[in-house]
């Protein structure tokens, strides 16, 4: 029943979004994407053009005038600071993610739950906090009250999520924190460990039309096919969690 | 004796029952808001907070299951149904922990538990997994009350632990043995509680 529900939501947005039914695009649309969509958004639809990146970095372009058409965050605040300054049309919540600890596949630090990063000696590689994934590590580190232990035992802040996946698979730190979907895009590099369920943040991604775009009814199309039902199931394939029944749509939810 | 399953409206039913009991009882529920404004509160005590939080939403969970297997005679069915009322109330009281510090608290959605296989399968199984979350309830309570630094927060969570406690006296009856255990329960820090959450959420 959700599951319908939720689809209904969706047609019913992406209705809202066009006004009318929609053709096939004219032309592919450009995207300035989170690194942590890199593999799921060219699977969604491998014929636009892609830009992934930290959400700060691309909205730092987007601002200065790059040419996107369509900008998709990791989390709800940055899309709505744009939209708030003329620059992004009204963002949409299209998916959620979680966070996990990655450790390189032998384990060094014999690091078996995120208690153990507080551990002298231990070291952590994070995203800086300007980034959303590294605004989600702080969090959870407020979160568990383990900031200041945690801290301590930070080595690097990476400018994007990818940069401490790759970090931690090729051994340059104990342990670091990632998006539980990149995690598995490198299956037998890391060893992947929960961070505690009642510490998660609410990670949820939003994206919106960029208000200067030459190619509107692109890129609206682009966003209606990645909250369309084929959409939101390859969200999922990549781990991506569905939205909550009642917030499609909702960009007031703010980690 | 089987029986049927609870529909959503007996349960929001008893949740009302239950709260105006509450009300009528001495209103516990608020306190906590109260505490946390009267006494701006830490990152530990928060801590605190998030963790009871999530120790509550599984015994719901688990206390919805248990009622809903169909295995318990209609006098356990009435026990598992003052328990899952217990811990709506805590919820609500533990969760205005986080209200009252202007941070929203996790909620079910938040949440996606996870058993072992055949935990709900007869009476026994689901009382041994009764005795062993209560267990952990009641750990996290009085581990709270030593390790919260707002002191008015420790009288809530001590009555809190009582109630846990009483939870936990059920299932050792239930399993055959003697409903009073130990004289001092062992109270839990707070990595050993996440680290049994960890074990029931996907």
């Amino acid at each position: 029943m959700r599951a319908v529900v939720l689809a209904v939501a969706l047609l019913a947005f992406g209705s809202a979004v066009s006004g009318a039914a929609t053709p096939a695009r004219p032309a592919p649309v450009t995207v300035f994407a989170a690194a942590s969509l890199t593999d799921v958004f060219p699977a969604i639809d491998p014929r636009e053009t892609y830009s992934f990146a930290g959400s700060n970095t691309l909205a730092t372009q987007i601002a200065n005038g790059a040419p996107a058409d369509v900008f998709a965050s990791a989390n709800t605040t940055i899309p709505n600071q744009l939209y708030a300054q003329g620059l992004v049309e009204k963002p949409v919540a299209f998916t959620r993610n979680t966070l996990v600890i990655v450790v390189p596949k032998s384990n060094p630090g014999s690091i078996s739950d995120i208690y153990d990063l507080t551990k002298p000696g231990v070291t952590v590689d994070i995203a800086n906090s300007s980034v959303p994934v590294g605004s989600y590590t702080q969090t959870i580190l407020k979160n568990m009250n383990l900031t200041s232990r945690i801290m301590a035992n930070v080595v690097s802040q990476e400018d994007d999520v990818r940069t401490v996946l790759t970090k931690i698979a090729l051994g340059q730190a104990d342990a670091g924190l990632v998006y539980a979907t990149d995690a598995r895009t490198v299956p037998g590099q890391v060893k992947v460990i929960k961070v505690p369920a009642w510490a998660q943040p609410k990670v949820t991604y939003a994206l919106a039309v960029v208000a200067k775009s030459p190619n509107q009814a692109a890129a609206q199309a682009f966003v209606r096919e990645v909250l369309s039902k084929a959409g939101q199931a390859k969200l999922q394939a990549f781990g991506f969690l569905p939205l909550p029944v009642g917030i499609v749509a909702d960009t007031s939810l703010q980690h | 004796m089987g029986h049927r399953g609870l529909t959503r409206s007996e349960l929001l039913t008893a949740g009302a029952k239950r709260a105006a009991a509450v009300a009528i009882g001495g209103a516990a529920v608020g306190i906590f808001a109260d505490a946390a404004a009267a006494d701006p509160l830490t990152d530990n005590d928060l801590a605190f907070a998030r963790l009871l939080v999530g120790v509550e939403l599984l015994s719901i969970d688990f206390y919805l299951r248990a009622m809903n297997s169909g295995k318990f005679q209609p006098v356990g069915q009435k026990y598992l149904r003052n328990a899952f009322t217990n811990e709506v109330d805590h919820n609500r009281t533990v969760s205005d922990i986080l209200v009252g510090a202007g941070y929203t608290p996790a909620s079910a959605t938040d949440f996606e538990f996870i058993y072992p296989k055949k935990a709900f399968a007869s009476r026994g199984s689901i009382a041994a997994l009764g005795r062993e979350l209560e267990t952990v309830g009641l750990g996290a309570y009085l581990g709270a009350v030593s390790g919260v630094q707002a002191q008015a927060l420790v009288p809530p969570l001590s009555r809190i632990a009582t109630s846990e406690a009483q939870h936990l006296s059920f299932f050792a009856y239930e399993l055959g043995g003697h409903p009073l255990s130990s004289a001092f329960p062992a109270s839990l820090t707070i990595d050993q509680v996440s680290a049994v959450l960890d074990q029931f959420t996907a």
